[in-house]
């Protein structure tokens, strides 16, 4: 089984079992199951088409129509998240990035980043129409998590630039940041590096390590990139026309032989 | 270029400063508004003119409300002259009943309010296109209501003077209550701004534009649309209705044929022409839009003067579609460039 482990007591945060999720007749997830335990980071890899982005819409609740349970594991119980509707999920400690960028283009990145924050507010519509004193400390002190979050990743200077415009390296660092704002206890990353250039996809590994430190989160993450798979998953699931095909330390995978085998004559390599 | 491009604008001159400070702007607005309910007792207007500055305010009113949902929610209704036609006659139809004023407001927008909760919970099942229809015959049931229910008393309810706080009497029929008349419009109009300007700078606002711009982030990031689409609606018609409750107020009688689908076009076309998610901008669409043709080119063109704001708007859809209050910051950032070419030229 997975040689690396988190380091912590190993307790489960995330449980897929026997997922399928259809479109008309085509079998996007088929039968999946998958653990994330507590404070991994865990890489879910797969040829184009796979599966992996319908994989992470059944986890947050876009998609409800799926087979199969979905549990998460909280300090006060399990939780079936197909109880849970989708604007809930974030509640349960839950977010994720969008592999094509879903950010509001006429807002500046600082209130980009703020839209994460939108259930850690206390104060409603009257109190924003009012801007009564409780509601301006509390834009204030969400404004100064913003900050902290953008300097974290680097781009604190450019915070009152409008989003519309901004090249891919710093649209993703504001996906990531948004997420951060929600506090999440798990991070879900659909390919993060995709558009980076060489130097954004190194600069990525320290980060997504930071991350978990940092915000104490588990990570679960799609990527093509194998270089950052291989660097910073402590686990990599694969998976190849929705079905699981194997699952475990990163170089077992990269040796995997059904795993090449998918791969193969895909323009993608290993 | 574009990474230049900031939320906030920059500069040092006397104009970015005021340009960084919204509320300042709004104060500006409403002071030279306020030099209008003068300038007529000192013969320099006539009364007439100053009736169409109220009406040009009020009209900012209801445009506001419209950019909510436009501007920042994408969302969109036909049916907007309805509910100033609620606003006006229901202040007429409960001022009779013997209401104070400020309770009859109250109670109006309540039921208006609770109307436009309605038509939100609708639009979770209706998009675009099919939305707009659905609020046009929203808009055109109530003005068959209008004229047709014996409550509203057929052609228009006279109002009469009207008693604020309980004390003071206002009748429109005098010059001086008048004026004065115009300056609280003024003053509610100045305020419906700043209220505007808190919403959309706040959480509720980003919410509103994270719903209408990332659809599935805003989900994702707990933004649920049911609860920001009825916001965006009610906010919207409350706004509608303040315009028709400050009409009733001003022109002291209500009528209930003027409230036509006319009359909703002509406020999209203010947030279209003004532009989108400002406030500022919506005064100047309500300016460029109502009061324009109806002050200066009246005299000049006749009935022809209404082509200027149909032909206008479709110069700013094609060339402008952000909306005239961009028109300065482009102008700005030209500028500037130029500026920039000629130091760099040897
Ligand atoms: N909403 C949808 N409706 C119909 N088919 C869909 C939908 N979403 C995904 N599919 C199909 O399901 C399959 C899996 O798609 P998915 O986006 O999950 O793949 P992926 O592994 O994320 O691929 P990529 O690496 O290209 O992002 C594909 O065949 C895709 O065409
Ligand atoms: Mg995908």
């Amino acid at each position: 089984m997975s040689e690396v482990r988190p380091m912590t007591e190993v307790r489960p945060i995330l449980e897929l079992e026997n997922v399928t999720m259809t479109f008309g007749g085509l079998r996007a997830v088929d039968g999946l199951s998958l653990t994330v335990f507590e404070g991994e980071i865990v890489g879910l890899i797969g040829p184009n088409g796979a599966g992996k982005t319908t994989v992470f819409n059944c986890v947050t609740q876009f998609y409800k129509q799926y087979e199969g349970l979905i549990r998460l594991t909280k300090d006060d119980g399990a939780v079936d998240l197909r109880d849970v509707p989708v604007t809930q999920v974030v509640r349960h400690g839950i977010t994720r990035t969008f592999q094509n960028l879903d950010l509001v283009p006429d807002l500046s990145i600082e209130d980009n980043v703020l839209v994460g924050a939108h259930t850690r507010f206390q104060t409603g519509v009257l109190s924003h129409l009012l801007r009564t004193p409780r509601a301006r400390s509390e834009e204030k002190e969400m404004r100064d998590r913003a900050g902290e979050v953008l300097d974290f990743l680097g781009i604190a200077h450019l915070k009152d630039l409008y989003v519309a415009g901004q090249p891919y390296g710093i649209l993703k660092k504001v996906e990531i940041a948004r997420s951060l704002m929600a506090e999440p206890r798990l991070i879900i990353l659909d390919e993060p590096a995709a558009g980076l250039n060489d130097q954004e996809t190194k600069a990525l590994d320290a980060l997504i390590y930071q991350i978990r430190e940092r915000y104490r989160t588990t990570v679960l993450l799609i990527e093509h990139n194998m270089a950052l798979v291989m660097n910073v998953c402590d686990r990599v699931c694969a998976i190849n026309f929705g079905r699981f095909l194997a699952m475990g330390a990163p170089v077992t995978i990269q040796r995997n032989p059904q795993v090449q085998e998918a791969y193969l004559g895909k323009d993608e390599h290993l | 270029m574009n990474r230049r491009l900031t939320a906030q604008p920059c500069g040092t001159s006397i104009l970015a400063a005021i340009g960084r400070r919204p509320l300042l702007q709004f104060a500006l607005l409403a002071a030279a508004l306020l030099v209008i309910a003068v300038l007529p007792h000192l013969g320099l207007m006539r009364f007439s003119t100053m009736s169409i500055y109220a009406y040009t305010a009020i009209y900012t009113v209801v445009a506001l409300g419209m950019n909510i949902l436009l501007g920042f929610s994408g969302l969109i209704s036909l049916g907007t002259a309805g509910f100033i036609g609620a606003g006006a006659l229901g202040m007429g139809v409960f001022l009779r009943m013997g209401l104070p004023f400020e309770a009859a407001a109250l109670v109006v927008l309540a039921i208006s309010g609770s109307v436009g909760a309605l038509i939100g919970l609708f639009s979770l099942k209706v998009e675009s296109i099919y939305l707009a229809i659905a609020t046009l015959f929203v808009g055109e049931i109530l003005r068959q209501v209008y004229t047709s229910v014996p409550i509203f008393g057929g052609e228009f309810i006279r109002i009469g003077a009207v008693r604020l706080f309980g004390v003071f009497e206002l009748n429109q029929i005098l010059q001086v209550e008048r004026s004065i008349l115009y300056a609280v419009i003024v003053g509610i109009l100045f305020i419906s701004m700043v209220l505007m300007h808190h919403l959309v700078k706040s959480r509720t606002g980003r919410a509103l534009m994270a719903m209408s711009r990332s659809e599935h982030a805003a989900q994702a990031m707990g933004v649920s649309l049911l609860k920001y689409r009825l916001i965006a609606f009610v906010t919207a018609t409350l706004y509608a209705t303040a315009g028709g409750i400050l009409y009733a107020l001003y022109f002291q009688s209500a009528p209930t044929r003027a409230w036509t689908l006319n009359v909703s076009l002509l406020v999209i076309a203010m947030v279209v022409v003004g532009g989108f998610k400002s406030i500022v901008g919506t005064f100047l669409g309500a300016i460029i839009i109502y009061g324009l043709p109806n002050l200066l080119l009246k005299d000049l063109l006749g009935d022809i003067s209404y082509v200027f704001s149909g032909a206008l708007i479709i110069l700013v859809i094609l060339f402008y579609p952000r909306g005239f209050v961009y028109v300065g910051h482009d102008l700005r950032r030209v500028v500037s460039t130029l500026r920039a070419r000629a130091r760099r030229a040897p």
